[in-house]
């Protein structure tokens, strides 16, 4: 059963970059372990925004739920003017945190993800981070201070490759690209690897099917599966349909 | 007195709030409240389902290109059957095909497990390119095909329908005289979504298929007219999204309502709904929501009149 929705007040919205901060008080419920996601949607719900949109925290505990977005549409756009927000989650699985050094590596606005793990992670972390212009990087300040930083038409696959082979897990958030990059170089010197994968979502819970990716060389629910995966489930591939 | 309960095609329902084909996986979600279940549609063989990106939202609501992505009738029957025989509602099984002997197959064996109250013949989905909505575009395959399967199973027989038709109710006449016991109108209707910055297709097999708000009063007319040709019992769905929206299609002529697109926002709305019913039953004077269905037929004319009269 998916978990109930509820309704949860805007603490406060911030600009940050090209990005904006949305932070939720909590009610106190279930906030789930960094990585897995949330289905959020402005009340009362924006006439032209069906869905709800499917976001994993930045941070989150019992008192604040925060969300890094990306304002594109209609979705967004209502949920960065809300006065409360509508919120169903945690769901999915999230990353396992490991202990051991960590290499965290963020693309765009898949880095929102990474200040809860830097937070959480048990080990030291190492942070690489890539961005389109400099106004996107600005978030970076709220991930970890000592990130290596690149920007287009680097890629952060550059900065990664100087660091392996390492003795290290690699947690990675980013463009479906980035994450088959960073995948195979994991791969290549045989370093564990997370992925948090992203998909268009309707539902977030399994109903839909609207969210398959291609794992373990299937066309399967990234709301059941992940969205957090390990890399060999999706460098698996061979679908030939 | 129980002012939701009823009856629909002889099986006993606690309320009339259902689930639409394709919409819930009551495996990995729960039933979420729903007086019947009706799966996803099964095939006889297993299907990968369409490439992604698989749904893209649009105005009041979203398309979506599956492609009946399922685990195929063997492993339906093996595997899924019997944990959604525990689910304590009533099971309605939704089966698709390329041939009439492919449906046929798949009735014959779902039909036979005790556990199934009904079975939905799939002749709609937009998002095949052959098989299955080219018999439902056809009034004489879809009457050979519910009389080729009629013979496979005592169980109810459904027919959804799509109302990407030149005449919906032609098809749900040659459904009835098939052996239909009742129709589950509409299926999505075709649409397309292309993306605002690449100037692309959003959705990996090109077309979809449109549900959600948008297609409500698509469903509407369709129920009023099929109810109208067929006087068949009808599960209305396609774009219900509140209380209101279910007395809305009972009127049309719907026995019971199905929740799709809406329960993809809130997955508790048909307990919202149930909830709510009987509060609104009361405000429009009436006492049970049986009561309601068929009611915009009462102004239009004496052929409605009688169809209503002989079979709400």
């Amino acid at each position: 059963m998916p978990p109930d929705r509820r309704l949860l007040q805007v603490a406060r919205v911030e600009a940050v970059g090209a990005y904006t901060l949305l932070v939720l008080r909590n009610d106190g419920g279930d906030v789930g372990e960094p990585g897995q996601f949330f289905m959020l949607q402005a009340d009362p719900e924006p006439s032209d925004a069906y869905l709800p949109r499917a976001l994993s925290a930045a941070w989150a505990d019992a008192g604040e739920i925060a969300f890094l977005l990306d304002v594109r549409g209609a979705g967004t756009a209502a949920l960065a003017g809300a006065a409360q927000v509508s919120v169903l989650g945690p769901l999915g699985h999230g990353f396992e945190l490991r202990g051991g050094p960590a290499i965290l590596v963020g693309g765009g606005i898949g880095a929102a993800i990474l200040p809860w793990l830097v937070r959480d992670l048990p080990g030291p972390v190492t942070t690489v981070l890539g961005f389109r212009e400099q106004r996107h990087a600005v978030c970076a300040a709220l991930i970890d201070a000592d990130a290596t930083v690149v920007l287009e038409p680097t890629y952060v696959t550059e900065p990664l490759a100087r660091l392996l082979p390492a003795d290290a897990t690699v947690y990675a958030c980013g463009p479906d690209p980035m994450l088959h990059a960073v995948a195979a170089l994991c791969a290549e010197h045989a370093v564990p690897c997370l992925l948090a994968m992203e998909a268009a979502m309707a539902c977030g819970f399994g109903a839909c099917y609207g969210c398959a990716v291609e794992i373990d060389g299937e066309w399967k629910r990234l709301c059941v599966e992940g969205p957090v995966l390990d890399a060999g489930r999706v460098l698996a591939g061979g679908h030939d349909e | 007195m129980n002012s939701l309960a009823t009856r629909f095609c002889g099986i006993d329902l606690a309320h009339p709030v259902l689930n639409g084909s394709g919409t819930l996986d009551a495996l990995a979600a729960g039933t979420l409240g729903v007086s019947a279940f009706v799966t996803k549609t099964v095939t006889l063989n297993p299907r990968a389902g369409n490439p992604p990106q698989r749904i893209a939202e649009t105005p009041q609501g979203m398309v979506n290109s599956i492609g009946l992505a399922n685990p195929g009738l063997e492993r339906f029957c093996d595997e899924h059957l019997p944990r959604l025989a525990d689910l304590g509602v009533p099971l309605i099984v939704s089966v698709g095909g390329w041939s009439r002997d492919e449906y046929a197959v798949a009735v014959r064996r779902i039909g036979a497990h005790p556990a199934v109250a009904a079975l939905e013949l799939n002749v709609s989905c937009p998002n095949v390119d052959t098989g299955c909505i080219s018999i439902g575009t056809d009034p004489a395959e879809t009457r050979a095909l519910l009389e080729r399967c009629r013979a496979e199973t005592d169980r109810p027989l459904l027919a959804k329908l799509s109302p990407s038709v030149a005449d919906v109710s032609a098809v749900a006449l040659a459904a009835a005289e098939g052996g239909a016991a009742g129709l589950v109108l509409i299926n999505t209707v075709r649409g397309m979504a292309i993306d605002r910055d690449t100037l692309q297709p959003l959705l990996g097999g090109g077309g979809g298929g449109l549900s959600g708000p948008a297609v409500k009063p698509v469903a509407l007319h369709a129920i009023f007219h099929c109810r109208a040709a067929t006087g068949l019992p009808i599960a209305g769905v396609g774009g219900v999204a509140c209380a209101q929206d279910c007395l809305e299609f009972a009127s049309a002529g719907a026995n019971v309502v199905a929740l799709g697109t809406a329960l993809f926002r809130n997955p508790g709305l048909v307990e919202e709904i149930v909830a709510e019913l009987p509060g609104l039953l009361e405000q429009h004077g009436v006492s049970t929501f049986d009561d309601v269905v068929g009611r915009a037929h009462h102004h239009q004319g004496k052929a409605l009149l009688e169809v209503d009269a002989n079979h709400s």
